[in-house]
């Protein structure tokens, strides 16, 4: 068997060499840092981030287009969403009381996915810490502040993923 | 007649002054290089390193010294008290010691040996004893492990080390560090790094003692000793405070002396790269120190800075070397390569060399 004694030495100068440049390409000021300075700076959301469910506000009516139907509330895996219904004018649902405890959410977005009528959305607020435990149960009045108002058009209903 | 007692608090005096000045040389030189490494390290990780505390987070190891010197100082149960309240001075000590003979700038030697390579060299191999005994006392078997591995790995590259450094030796034919770093003089091709013209062989030794002397300081591709993931924290486990700090300064220190044998052996020393570079004015700074002293010791610094950080970039890019490979990299590549680099370079010095 042939030793590979002097043919090792060539090859780890040849791999120490590339690790060496490898990292001397990063140490350069051409490639910036990745760090985020977040309290200082904050970050840029993607587009489609996915944050807290929230009740946006559809300018047309002046209110959420949720009409009480609690397939939220059936399908929340936690059980944190509770929707009582205001039925005092049959030809308008809508709700009298909407409540998440935020601070059990998980944000998997499933209440979002089977809303009939598309008005759960996913907020861009991330910072919910408080001091108090009962303040992170967010009523109606905390959810459609949250959600701002929702995109007027054709396509305001289509927002949601397709698939 | 002068008072016997007085000359001798004047020399004391001295003595005590230049011991206290490379203290704090050195207390300086670990701060800055801690930092430095932290930021290099950042960087090529695409991060920011340290920036919180202070402007550019200058203070961060000043900072992280003050938090040390708060924290409880714990000697576990079963430990052997008295050695584990020695092995950090042990340590450090002899990382001390060695800063005595660098010839830091043109005349500016804390105490100019004769034998400055073989002191370097044999105090250096002095700090193994105290990593041993706090492996040993610490009453650990992690802190026990890293303290076998220390002693095969140190004892294994101290040979590669002595080697490396008998070349320059030889070829200056001193080992009087100023008179060898006054050998190099005349520009930057007359360094023994680059000395192609009358000995090629000497960038072997350069670096035989480059990877050698990376393992003797533990840095990253040759930490086994410490090594974070397998041994908690290696010899020094069981240690916190002020003594887990002494072994933090002992390792820096040393980091910096490797550089600075580097810079004295191979760079030239505090020679300047180009004649016209080095002090062009006699005179002395507020009459008391000498210019040329001065720009000797910032190019001094400059080439040690620079040796520095080309450890930084090494020890940020490779892994860590398992044991054997670590063992097998010392007894069959290093050391034939000392030896035979020792025997060619010795042939070169007493048959070819110009007298």
């Amino acid at each position: 068997m042939r030793s590979t004694y002097f043919k090792d030495f060539v090859n780890s100068f040849v791999s120490i060499a590339k690790g060496l440049w490898v990292t001397v390409t990063h140490w350069s000021p051409a490639r910036p840092s990745v760090t985020e300075l977040y309290p200082d700076v904050m970050p840029e959301l993607p587009e489609n981030y996915r944050g807290m469910p929230t009740l946006p506000i559809n300018p047309a009516t002046g209110r959420s287009g949720c009409i009480g139907c609690g397939a939220c509330v059936r399908m929340c895996p936690e059980h944190i969403i509770t929707v009582e219904v205001d039925k005092t004018d049959p030809k308008d649902r809508k709700p009298a009381v909407f409540t998440i405890d935020i601070s059990r959410c998980m944000w998997c977005g499933l209440c979002m996915e089977v809303c009939p009528t598309n008005c759960l959305k996913p907020g861009r607020d991330f910072e919910l810490a408080c001091y108090d435990r009962k303040s992170m149960v967010y009523g109606l009045d905390k959810l459609m502040a949250m959600g701002g108002e929702l995109p007027v058009g054709p396509e305001a209903n289509d927002t949601q993923e397709s698939a | 007649m002068p008072n016997p007692y007085l000359e001798l608090a004047k020399q004391l005096g001295v003595v005590v002054a230049i011991a206290v000045a490379v203290l704090l040389f050195m207390m300086v030189a670990v701060l800055y290089i801690i930092l430095k490494l932290r930021w290099v390290i950042g960087r090529i990780q695409s991060r920011l390193g340290p920036n919180r505390t202070g402007p550019w987070g200058v203070a961060q190891t000043v900072a992280d010294a003050l938090k040390l010197f708060q924290k409880e100082d714990i000697i576990p149960c079963g430990a052997d008290r008295w050695l584990f309240t020695i092995a950090p001075a042990l340590v450090f000590i002899p990382a001390y010691l060695v800063y005595v003979v660098i010839p830091f700038g043109d005349g500016m030697t804390p105490q100019a040996l004769n034998v400055g390579a073989i002191y370097i060299s044999a105090i250096s191999s002095v700090g193994l004893i105290g990593i041993v005994v706090a492996g040993w006392a610490s009453n650990n078997k992690w802190s026990l492990l890293g303290a076998f591995r220390g002693a095969s790995q140190l004892i294994a590259y101290e040979v590669p080390i002595i080697l490396a450094v008998v070349a320059p030796v030889l070829v200056a034919g001193t080992l009087d560090l100023n008179k060898i770093v006054a050998s190099q003089a005349g520009g930057f091709w007359h360094w023994n790094l680059f000395n192609f013209h009358s000995w090629p062989m000497l960038p072997v030794a350069f670096l035989i003692l480059l990877i050698a002397g990376l393992a003797e300081i533990n840095v990253t591709p040759f930490d086994i000793m410490e090594a974070e993931s397998e041994l908690v924290a290696g010899f020094n486990t069981e240690y916190s405070g002020m003594k887990f700090a002494l072994f933090f300064l002992a390792e820096f220190a040393a980091g910096f002396t490797l550089a600075a044998i580097i810079v004295t052996l191979f760079f030239g020393g505090y020679q300047p790269p180009l004649h016209m570079l080095g002090a062009q004015v006699t005179g002395k700074l507020f009459g008391v120190i000498p210019w040329f002293t001065l720009i000797s010791l910032g190019w001094f610094m400059f080439k040690c800075w620079v040796v520095v950080l080309g450890i930084m970039w090494i020890r940020s890019t490779l892994p860590r070397v398992r044991m054997d490979q670590l063992m097998n990299l010392s007894w069959k590549v290093l050391i034939p390569a000392g030896l035979a680099n020792m025997l060619l370079t010795g042939a070169y010095v007493i048959f070819w060399m110009p007298k």
